[in-house]
Order: structure tokens, then sequence, then C-alpha cells
């Protein structure tokens, strides 16, 4: 008998995606490629008016138009509840429940037709009058409401004010970051079928199980009876974590008429009604010693939030544990204007304080004459300030150290404009980023059937993170399979409840209770492993076996054991399941602050000073996210957050009309996200270690790509030209 | 009065029976079950409903369907028939080249015209002449990867063969 | 509001039945490679033509060199005119603005004729909800003078309408004196492009000298000439994929350091494309020098109209005609 020698592990590698094959076939099943026998089609009509109410509403000549169902307003529609709030926030008000008017594009109608081109003509047929009233429209517009700290996560510790007084030296800026739109190329697709009292719904959502309890909640049915489809979405950078009204009115829609509806939004309707990262006014002050060490930071957000939903956004969190710092003093509050609701958008909150922070941080490392890199070294904190505790894990030193040296830091001249070639300016910059530890209770289940092969499952979403893949990798790593004997499947309401996909927080979530769910099936299988006659690990313990290739063998003497198909036919079973459960850890209990994921960003910006154009020549991104599960899909995670970034530092601004409130640019024509030539060099590297406080090891990957991207390329700016631009996003005419 | 159009998609013979305004996106999708060619801004601002109309490519949400009597259309399910992969798929997967997945029918559409166009004779020009598909999960550099190995195996080959 | 888009589809036997057709139908409307008329017929629904001619199978495709020029029939492609082997060759500024234009998809969709009839991006236009937009509805106003007017013109504009031209072939086009050959009931007329389009003034709906009915059938262009260098430089946020902010295509002899002959337009900023015919007098007989450069720029950008959010434009798009000038005299040197 060889020794066999240990598998080369599942994890780590670069796996291909499990579902890449569908996806470049064209067959993955998105909500919009959904379709019924019988379905008809639900058109909107939206308000064209942003502050009022509806004076009249006359709907006939739609209904009489050819192929109408169904038309929906306020005068006919059910009343209907909000929506429960949910993990991460209130649920938008429901939808055509009364004439008020809050917002431009907010939904007046929806019209039900036999075909979508009869829904869409017969909607232009809806005639609405206003009674128009004034709209407020500017952050800082004292006519609308100010919130002050309406979450209550502002946090203080020590005595700001006195520190500032009695620093060295102090720094004070104000920043502001536009409106930013999710813009998923999916269109957002509801479509809804009842059965009697039972109602399927195909939806474009980051999180199946939440769509179940909402619409379930609103419709008054047990959750048994609302069944959740979304085992593909198209991109949603946030926009599918909560219900919106769209989903609602498609569900209600197909009620009132009796057939199948979708509902599909058009790309003008996705910028006011999916949420979009809302604007911020933001003020840092920062006090420091000469050496550079941190005495007062204090950080205060103004963000932008519809009359009637809420959006909790937070933009001044980052700053209560980045730095060593006794003297904090952070608070986010909110005002109140006639725009379409906000919601998230690739790390809500940490995209635009990031900016904040980490560009004053770079404007007192000149003051101090200083390096920003070796400024950020000094401020490291070794424990997490806020609660005091030591990190569970922390490799942020190793991210500038790894960055300064990838990135080639050394080269920099630390003169501004200094560095040249040809007609170009060149600058570095560099910022520090983190996003907060989100873990939330999550179920899931395991099955091994009579063919050997394994059946891993979860309510989760694969919103092109990869899910799927590294589920499936690590559901084979515990059950000693290989990857093509592992099914993972999600995105069924009936599934185990899984928490959305977003904040960085399903990898480590759904990981957990995937791994209780195969160690536990894994232990299942052990002890009938041992038992019953002919059992050829008759009188062996559970230590003395363990599990690959799919056989269950002693640890000694591989040769001695048989496989999970033969432990199921010796017991004349079908089938060995097990469910798992994953829930955070307590840091009251491990005495360990649940760390973040960090980052160092590094970019090179090239800057024709004379027309203004400005090029992204490289960014590098190094990452302590603890564990990663499969580098190839995490790398992509981190570059298409970093291009992301690129979009809020150079492109994207969500324009607002003056007056009316319509916005201005709501097309991919008018409103501009990177494109492929925008795109230089975009590098990753990981650092770090498997995070502790899980056996998964893992921290999340997906939100530390975009943050930090603007103020690392307004740093470099600077650096390059001496223009310091504490806007976003940076445009021709703030360059040339 | 209808308008009945004669026209060969992904090799075969269609027809179609039109109204006249119906895009060759929709009717790809609704009439002719081809759900692969996805719908991002049904506006030729995103890319996402490329497809080869006579080989070449073209932005089917902005093509009247009536306008493609007597053409070839080629859509993602045409080009690798019975099961198969395309090399451009290919290297879509092993360079990790889309996320979610919705504008990736485009962007390998586009990429196949690109290739015949003969526009990948650098990062530079691929990154220029894919600039009209949007990728929102921003896979843009796994693309470009993917497209550089699929033109590299091209010339590779046309070298060996002597061509 | 646009009533329904169920419009008839045609297909006229000859270019003498097209022009018939839509001649006789106030409602009717040509369509080429569709890539401006349905946008706003299906989608944004500004225009609604009750029927719809479409030309792309009559024969007036190709591009045929002739004895001074080259004559481009107005069905062929931007894709096809830029890979003409004289237009490679010996007209770089055309080539580089149909390069710069749109995508790869679009140009091989959109055609030369459809290119000059290339209406604005203006968001104001395209919104049918925006109620005053003196180019949709003469006499209602204009929203975007006072709305995010960025993209916007500053020659030849006023609080009528700022709407820009956003072709950058038209602008190479306009350089080069094109003429743009017409078919009407009466008969075949040449118009050059310089007096093809109409400055808005306070008729901004009437966009061109075209009579309803009257076809685009082929556009001349001259060669330029012997010696020639030329170029298109395009200023935009992003770097491809966008309509110009400012842009300049730019053609010049230069003998000895002596600029001998000179042709200079402006896109991005203009109403219309935009010939700077007092720039080009400037330059003519002047030294190669950034003095010169910069003179005919400051003639090039004379009297602009700006709103909040164009100003920059002003001196943006004289660094462009400088910017290019530069180019063009260093590769003619």
């Amino acid at each position: 008998m060889t020794e066999t020698k240990p598998a080369p592990t599942l994890l780590g590698a670069g796996v291909d995606r499990v579902d890449g094959l569908s996806k470049v076939r064209g067959e993955a099943p998105f909500p919009s490629d959904v379709t019924y026998p019988r379905l008809a089609h639900a058109a909107l009509v939206r308000s064209t008016i942003a502050a009022g109410r509806i004076s009249r509403i006359t709907t006939r000549a739609a209904e009489e138009a050819p192929g109408v169902l169904a038309v929906i307003t306020h005068q006919n529609m059910p009343r209907l509840e909000r929506g429960p709030a949910t993990l991460i926030g209130p649920s938008p008000v429901s939808p055509l429940q009364d004439d008020q008017v809050f917002h431009h594009g907010q939904y007046v109608a929806v019209v039900v037709a036999e075909s979508l081109q009869q829904a869409s003509a017969a909607a232009e047929l809806v005639d609405v009058e206003y009674e128009v009233a004034a709209g407020v429209f500017d952050l800082d517009d004292p006519r609308g409401e100010l919130r002050v700290d309406p979450w209550g996560s502002g946090a203080r510790r020590g005595d700001v004010e006195g520190a500032l007084a009695s620093a060295e030296v102090t720094f004070e800026a104000s920043y502001s970051t536009a409106a930013n739109t999710n813009n998923p190329i999916g269109l957002f697709t509801t479509v809804a079928a009842w059965e009697g009292d039972t109602l399927t719904l195909h939806d474009s959502t980051q999180w199946t199980a939440n769509v179940r309890t909402t619409i379930a909640a609103l419709f008054g049915l047990p959750e048994e009876s609302v069944r959740v489809h979304a085992p593909f979405l198209g991109g949603g950078f946030g926009a599918g974590l909560r219900v919106w009204p769209h989903a609602v009115i498609a569900a209600v829609a197909a009620q009132v008429t009796g057939r199948p509806v979708k509902l599909e939004l058009t790309r003008p309707q996705m910028f006011t009604g999916i949420g979009y990262r809302p604007a911020t006014e933001q003020t840092v002050r920062l006090g420091a010693l000469r050496t550079g060490q941190l005495v007062a930071l204090q950080h205060h957000a103004t963000i932008a939030i519809g009359i009637v939903d809420e959006n909790p956004e937070p933009v001044t969190l980052i700053s209560q544990s980045a730095y060593a710092c006794p003297n904090v003093d952070v608070r986010d509050d909110e005002r109140r204007l006639n725009i379409p609701p906000p919601g998230p958008l690739r790390a809500p909150g940490a995209a635009q304080g990031t900016f904040a922070l980490e560009s004053a941080l770079d404007e007192l490392s000149y003051k101090l004459g200083m390096d920003p890199l070796e400024l950020r070294l000094r401020n490291y904190a070794e424990v997490d300030a806020h609660s005091g505790l030591p990190w569970s894990s922390n490799a942020l030193r190793d991210c500038y150290a790894v960055g300064a040296e990838r990135f080639g830091w050394a080269q920099r001249n630390p003169e501004v404009g200094s560095m040249r070639e040809d007609s170009w300016q060149i600058g570095y910059g560099v910022a520090s980023l983190s996003y907060h530890w989100w873990q939330v209770r999550c179920e899931a289940r395991a099955t091994i059937g009579r063919d050997g092969t394994a059946f891993v499952r979860s309510a989760a979403n694969d919103i092109g993170t990869g899910t799927r893949t590294v589920m499936t990798q690590l559901s084979a790593e515990l059950l000693g399979l290989g990857l093509s004997d592992v099914r993972f499947d999600l995105g069924d309401s009936t599934m185990p409840w899984s928490p959305a996909a977003g904040g960085s927080g399903l990898t480590t979530s759904l990981g957990v209770a995937v791994d209780d769910a195969c160690r536990s099936l894994r232990g299942k299988f052990l002890e009938l492993a041992v038992q019953g006659p002919g059992s050829p690990l008759a009188g062996c313990s559970s230590d003395d076996v363990v599990v690959s290739g799919g056989r269950l063998h002693r640890k000694d003497d591989p040769g001695v054991g048989e496989s999970y198909a033969e432990v199921l036919a010796r017991h004349g079973l079908d089938e060995l399941s097990a469910d798992g459960l994953g829930a955070p850890p307590d840091p009251a209990q491990t005495g360990l602050a649940l760390s973040p994921p960090f980052a160092a960003k590094f970019a090179e910006v090239r800057i024709d000073a004379d027309l203004g154009i400005l090029r992204v020549a490289r960014l590098l991104t190094v990452v302590d996210a603890g564990r990663i599960l499969n580098e190839k899909l995490a790398r992509s995670q981190i570059v298409g957050g970093t291009i992301g970034g690129i979009g809020q530092a150079l492109f994207e601004e969500t324009s607002f009309d003056p007056g009316t409130g319509r916005i201005a640019n709501a097309t991919f024509g008018d409103y501009l996200i990177p494109v492929s030539a925008d795109v230089g060099d975009v590098d990753v590297a990981f650092v770090g270690q498997p995070d502790p406080l899980t056996p998964v090891g893992t921290k999340g990957v997906g939100e530390l790509g975009l943050p930090g991207t603007a103020a690392a390329i307004a740093n470099a700016v600077y650096h390059a030209t001496g223009r310091r631009l504490r806007s976003l996003p940076i445009a021709i005419e703030q360059l040339y | 009065m209808k308008i009945v159009v004669a026209l060969r998609v992904n090799e075969a013979a269609a027809r179609l029976s039109l109204d006249g305004p119906e895009t060759l996106l929709d009717a790809l999708r609704d009439q002719m079950g081809l759900e692969g060619t996805k719908k991002g801004c049904d506006q030729g601002a995103c890319g996402a409903c490329t497809v080869l109309l006579d080989g070449k490519r073209v932005l089917s949400c902005l093509t009247l369907a009536a306008q493609c009597d007597g053409h070839e259309v080629t859509t993602v399910e045409g080009l690798a028939p019975d099961g198969g992969v395309h090399p451009v798929q290919a290297a879509f997967i092993r360079h990790d080249a889309f996320q979610c997945g919705y504008c990736t029918p485009g962007q390998i559409m586009s990429a196949v015209a690109l290739l015949d166009e003969g526009r990948a004779g650098s990062d530079e020009e691929i990154r220029e002449f894919m600039s009209g598909n949007l990728c929102r999960c921003a896979a843009y550099p796994n693309i470009v990867a993917a497209i550089r190995d699929v033109a590299g195996e091209v010339a590779s080959h046309g070298a060996d063969s002597g061509v | 509001m646009a009533p329904t888009p169920g419009f008839e589809y045609v297909r006229p036997s000859s270019v003498e039945d097209a022009v018939a057709t839509v001649s006789g139908d106030p409602t009717a409307a040509y369509l080429a490679g569709g890539t401006t008329q349905l946008d706003l017929v299906l989608k944004d629904r500004v225009i609604s033509p009750q029927r719809l001619v479409d030309i792309t199978r009559l024969p007036l495709r190709g591009v045929t060199r002739t004895s001074d020029g080259l004559q481009v029939a107005a069905m062929t492609t931007m894709e096809e005119l830029a890979a003409d082997p004289t237009v490679t060759r010996e007209l770089p500024l055309v080539r580089e603005a149909l390069l710069s234009g749109a995508s790869t998809q679009l140009r091989n969709m959109a055609t030369i004729g459809g290119n000059l009839l290339q209406r604005t991006r203006c968001r104001y236009f395209r919104d049918p909800t925006v109620a005053a937009c003196n180019k949709r509805d003469p006499g209602s106003g204009c929203a975007a003078v006072t709305g995010h007017a960025r993209m916007h013109a500053i020659l030849g504009a006023s609080e009528h309408c700022i709407a820009s031209h956003a072709s950058d072939l038209c602008v190479a086009l306009v350089a080069l004196d094109a003429v743009a050959h017409l078919q009407s009931m009466g008969g075949l007329s040449h118009v050059p492009l310089t007096e093809f389009y109409r400055v808005p003034g306070d008729r901004p709906d009437r966009e061109t000298v075209l009579e309803h009915g009257e076809l685009v059938t082929a556009i001349g262009i001259p060669l330029l000439p012997p010696g020639t260098r030329s170029s298109y430089l395009k200023v935009r946020d992003r770097a491809s994929y966008e309509f110009a902010l400012t842009s300049a295509a730019a053609a010049l002899v230069v003998e000895h350091d002596v600029i001998r002959f000179a042709r200079l337009a402006l896109g991005g900023v203009g109403t219309v494309p935009w010939r700077a015919y007092e720039a080009e007098g400037i330059l003519v007989g002047a030294p190669v020098s950034e003095g010169a450069f910069r003179a005919a720029a400051e003639a090039a950008v004379n009297d602009p109209f700006t709103v909040s959010g164009t100003e920059f434009k002003v001196e943006l798009a004289k660094r462009t005609v400088v910017r290019v000038l530069q180019t063009v005299a260093r590769n003619a040197s």
C-alpha cells in the first residue's frame, strides 16, 4: 500500500467559476429572462414633479388602449403597510398609497397589458395633474429638515476640542461627494405569479429571504406562501438589498389581473427607483503632534436623504477606529430633500467617508512635511481604539509595506509637481481603508446521496462575487470530495435562511454555516461508518478516521475504509443530511475586537495640465481580508471595486435639475461610468492570515475595492499638480 | 398590417411576423426565445445587446427587426453550436472576465468581432475598441487579458501553420 | 408627449420613390442606420413619425475616388469610411474624427448621411417631460440654460438654445469644405456643409437647410493640397466612448516654418459644426509659433455665449485649438 499524498487544498487556488459556462453561453437565467404562459407586462408612470400632490389622475384613455388589462393608481391600489424593518435598516415606503409626491420619478401609476409595447404606450396616456409645491434639493438648503445623528451612530471619546486647542499642528477642511447611481447593467425586474394564495416571485435581489419576509408581511401571507427565486442578478452593488416599490407593484399587478406579470425597469427608472449613493458634505478636523501622532480627529457628515424613506449610511464610522487617536468625535447627520430615496452602493458610507478622512490625512502629511505613508504608519492602531480590545487580526502594516515595495513608493519624489514625463505631470497618492466586520446568523444544509455526491444549499445570493464557487470549494474541502462532486445551490427562499449578499458579510456568515453543516454531516457519516455489520472501520473511533476522495478511511491505513455511497448502501439509506448554523462571535467572550478587513491603496495619475486630462495609470490595492478562499475571484472583486472607485473619483455624478429635481443625466450616454479605455494597470495583492474568530477565517473582500480609490487619486493629483481637490467627481474643469 | 421578414439567425432560417417598431433585440428575446442577448439600456449606450449582423457587431436595441430581412444574425447562442465552447468563451472563463455575467454575452460578441477586425494588436487597442461594452462589475482588465490570450492563440496558430 | 410609436415601416424601391414617399407625407421620415432616429422615436419618444422609410437598401453605399476628392454615398457606414484607403492615407482628421466617435457597434450601424443629421444630445431636448425646449416646441423656452449645461455649446448659442452639435465627423467635414448632395422632388442640388447647418437664433427647431423630404444622397469631400498634415483632437472626461467637451479639426501646410494653408473647425462647443475662418486667416502666412496658434484660438472662440457650467469651455476650447495646431505643425515640419 503506497502512502497517499495529502490532497492539494481546494481553497485559495484560483478555481474557475462553477457557473462560468452558463454565463459565457448566455444561459444563466436572470429575472428579466423569466417567462410564463399568459405573461402580462407592466409599465410604470412616474411623477414629473418633485414635491406636491396629485390633484387629478385620469386613466380612461389608458384603460381603453389596446391590450390593457389594468391601470393601478393610488385611487385603486390596495392599502399596504410599510414593510418591516430589516437587519440593515427600514423598508422603503409602500408605493401608490396616497396623492403625495416626494420626488421626481416617484411612481404614480402602473399599466398592465398583454405586451410590453402596449403597456408602455398606454402608460403615456395616463394623464396626471399636480399641485406643485416648492422642492428642496440642496444639501445646504436650510429648508430641508436636518436630522442630527438620526441613527445614534455618533461616537465620542476623549476631548476633541481640548486636544485640538493644544495640538502642535491642526488641520481642518470640508469635502463633498456627489450622488452616484448604482447602474448595474441588468435592468431590475420582478416577475410575479399567483397561484391561489401563494405567490412566486422572480426578483432582482441580493437578499432572497428578505424579499419573502417583506412581501409576506405586506400581503398578510404566511412566509411559506411566498416563494422567491433569485439564482442570478445582473449586478446590484447594493441596489438589491431592499424590496423596492416596483417589486411590490409587480405582485399587486399580478394579483389584480390574475395573470403572471413581468415588470422590468427602464434605464432611466434605474436612477430613481432602486436607491443610489447619496451626496455628502463632510468636515474633518485633525490635531497632531510634530511627530505626526494624531491627538484629535473630528469627522462630521451631512448626508442627503429623501423626504419619507430611511437610509442608514455610516459615512464617519470608519473614523472611529481607523487610527490610534485618543480624542475622537464622529457624527452622521441627514438632510431631507425632495430626491429619490438613496440606498446602498458599494461600501456605503465608507465610499464617501474614506475620501474625506484619507484626503485630510494626506493634507496633514504635507503640513507636517512627512511622507503620507509614514504618517499613517505612525498612527497605526495597535488595538481597536473604539472598544479597547485587541484586533482579532490586522495586517495593515503589511499592506503598507508590501504595497510600498510593489508600487515603487520609494521612487516618489516628495516634492509636489516634481515628477514629469513628456507633457504629463505624474503624481503618487496613497490611502488606507477598512470596512467594518459584518457577520450575522446564517443557515445552510448539506446532503450526500447514494451516488456519493453532495448537495449543499442556502437561500443566499451570488451577485457575481462568486458565492456559488467558493462555497462549492469550501464544501468539497470539508467533505473530502472533488469539486465536481459537490453542487452548491442558492437563490431560492425555500432553502435555509441567509442574510444578504452585501456589506462584505456573506462569505463569512454563510461560510460558517456551511462549515457547520459539512462538519456535522461528516460527523454523521463517521458515526455510521464505524457501525453495523460489514463495516471495514468497525472498532475505529472517529479520531482514527479521515475523509478524502469521497472515502472515509483509517488515518493510518488509507486502504481501509469505504465511500460515502457504500456507507449509505450498507445502512439502507438514500441520503444523509445535516443542518448548519453560523453566528457571529461575541467579543465579550473572545476578548478580541471583530477585525475589519484592511487595505492600502496606491495610485499613480498622469495629468495633461494644459487640457485637464487625467489618466489613472496605476492602482494597487493590498488587502488583508483574512483567509482568501479563491484568489482569482477575490482579485476580480477588488479590481472591479477599484474601477468603480475610478468612476466615483472622476466621472460619476447624478445631477438633479435645480428647481425641478429631475435627474438630468439618467441614461448611460449622460451618466458616465468607466469604460475599458479608462483602466490602466490595476494590481492587487493579498496579505495577512486567516482570522481566528471563525473556523472559515475570512473577513470579507468585496467592499475593500472601492473606498480609498478616490482619495488615493485625489492625493496623487495634489502630488502631481499642487491642486487639492476636495469635491468629487474631479472633472476636467478643475484640472486645466 | 404585419410585415413578414425572412432572415438567418445562428445559421438557421427564421421568419418573423412584425408590426414594424419591434427591435431586433426584442424579436430575438421575445419571439425567438434567444434570451442570451441582454437588454441593459435599450438606448444604444451599453453594448449588452451586441450581436453580429452579417458578421459585423451591431446593437440589436437600435436595429429594427424589419431591417434584418435577408440578413444573417449571430447571437451568443450561435457561437459554438452543439454544446461546444468558442475560444473566446473559454478564455473568458479562464481569465475570470466577468462577475455577474449580464453584460457577458455582449462582451463576448464584441470580442469575437474585434478579433475579426484585427484590433487586438495591443492592450491599448483592445481597450479602445471594447469601450462600447460597459461592465459595471468592471471586469475590464480580465476581459482584455482574455482577448489578448485568444489573439495570441490565433497568432501562434497562424505562425505554426505558416499562414 | 409623443403618441404611441405605432409607425408604419416601408421600403422604397428607389431613391426617387423614397423622396416621393417622404415628400408627400408630412408624417414620414427617413430611417438609415437607426442610431439617432430610432433612439429618438422609440426610446426617448421625442419625435413621432407615422411612417419610417428605410433607405438602407437603396444603392447609396460606397466611397468613390474622383479627380479632386471622395464621393461618399450617404449610406456608407462610419466604419467603412474610416477604413477607406484615401481617408486613411490622406485625410487623418476624418479618420480620427470617425474613430473617436461612438463605439464600433454604433459605427457599423451609423451612416455618413445620418451622421450629418445627428441630433443633439441635450437631455432637455431628449426628455419630453421637460416642457421648455425651443428645439422641440418653438417658443417654449430653454431649460438647459439654467440646468446642467456642461455638455452644451458656447458658439452660435443664445438664451434660445445651447444644444451642441454632437458629431465629430462633421467637424472634420466642415473644415474640409465638404459638400452635401441632396435629392428632392425638384432634382439634385449641392450645399456646402458650412452652409448646411443653421445657427439656431430664435428658431432652434430649424437645424439645417433641408426641406421635408429632401434626402442626403452623398457627401463630396475635397482632398487636401499635397503636403497637408491634419489631425482631430477630442477632449472628454472618459478616455473613450463619450461626446466631446471640446474638439478641433485642423489641417496645415507648412513650408519653412511658415503656414501656407490652414483649415480649422471646432466641435463640442458649437450649436453647429463650427468652422473658424477668421482663425484660418490669422494662421495663413504666420510663422509656426505659439503666438500665432494662440491668436488663432482667440479668434476661433470669439464672442462665446456661456451659462453656468459652460464657462470653462471658453478657455478649454482655445487650448484644444492650440494643441491640435501644435500636433499638426510638428508633423508638418
